[in-house]
């Protein structure tokens, strides 16, 4: 009897929103979406590039002068 | 659409992981008349479904930009639906018997049957959905992710947050507890097309 009743189960009609408030729901959510994607998006992308270089040239320039130092440092002992 | 291709979900995702309100658009469409059969059926109250309905939309959007790249639409949307009836349990209780009275919400399509067969098949419609509504809620979901929404063992296994096997002791049960209550139902009330276990479609 489980398969009968499996099939009975999908072929019970399915509950439908009342349209107004599907798309009250629809609307609202994009809006949300829309309002959100700004914000978040252009955050990323802005910054992201900028101090991911910034960082590696600090680096670089601290491992530079660390070397300078180094040598320095030898060349007069 | 009932079912979405895994390739085409997996680019909607990346969509709504841009914010694409458009892609939002295609997911609702997919998915809304799914979560909202599911959700009165496992709620058994209209009003109770919308507002979580809505809810589990309003986390998708939340939690768009934060969805993995993998992330499957069906299980996730469930999952958060199901959560949300939980927790909605957790704080009021429902009162069983008044909301089986509340079963009489889904317009039956019938266009091609006769009338007989129509009366017929509307109450058998009726039995089985009160059959489901007096089930307990972890039989009524596992029916309803498998048996109403088509969610596969696996999808529905990570909805109810346990492992295919345990879903699938979960659902025999299930299955067997609502055949005896069908049971017990066509007993008490004069047969229509020879009772349930004689009609196996429509």
């Amino acid at each position: 009897m489980s398969e009968p009743l499996m099939r009975l189960l999908a072929e019970l009609p399915a509950a439908e929103l009342e349209p107004e408030r599907a798309e009250r729901i629809r609307r609202s959510c994009r809006a949300r979406l829309t309002r959100q994607a700004p914000r978040a998006w252009n955050s990323g992308i802005t910054f992201a590039p900028l101090w991911r270089p910034l960082v590696a040239l600090l680096g670089v320039a601290y491992l530079i002068g660390a070397i300078i130092e180094a040598v320095r440092v030898y060349r007069f002992s | 659409m009932t079912a979405v291709d895994r390739e085409a979900e997996l680019a909607l995702v990346a969509r709504l992981r841009q914010g694409d309100a458009d892609a939002f658009d295609d997911v609702y469409s997919a998915f809304n008349t799914r979560l909202f059969t599911f959700l009165v059926r496992l709620s058994r109250r209209r009003d109770v479904a919308e507002d979580l309905l809505e809810e589990t939309w309003l986390r998708l959007v939340k939690h768009a930009r934060r969805l993995r790249p993998d992330t499957r639409l069906a299980p996730w949307l469930f999952t958060v639906a199901r959560h949300l009836h939980v927790s909605f349990n957790r704080s009021r209780v429902l009162e069983d018997s008044a909301a089986v009275s509340l079963l009489a919400v889904w317009p039956f399509s019938l266009e091609q049957a006769s009338p007989f067969e129509a009366v017929a098949a509307g109450e058998l419609e009726r039995r089985i959905e009160h059959a489901l509504a007096a089930l307990p809620s972890t039989s009524r979901e596992v029916l309803l992710l498998v048996g109403v929404a088509g969610l596969s063992h696996s999808d529905a296994a990570d909805v109810c947050g346990i492992t295919p096997e345990a879903l699938r002791q979960r659902l025999h049960r299930a299955r067997e507890a609502l055949a005896n209550a069908l049971e017990r139902d066509a007993a008490t009330e004069p047969p229509v097309l020879g009772g349930i276990a004689s009609c196996p479609s429509r």
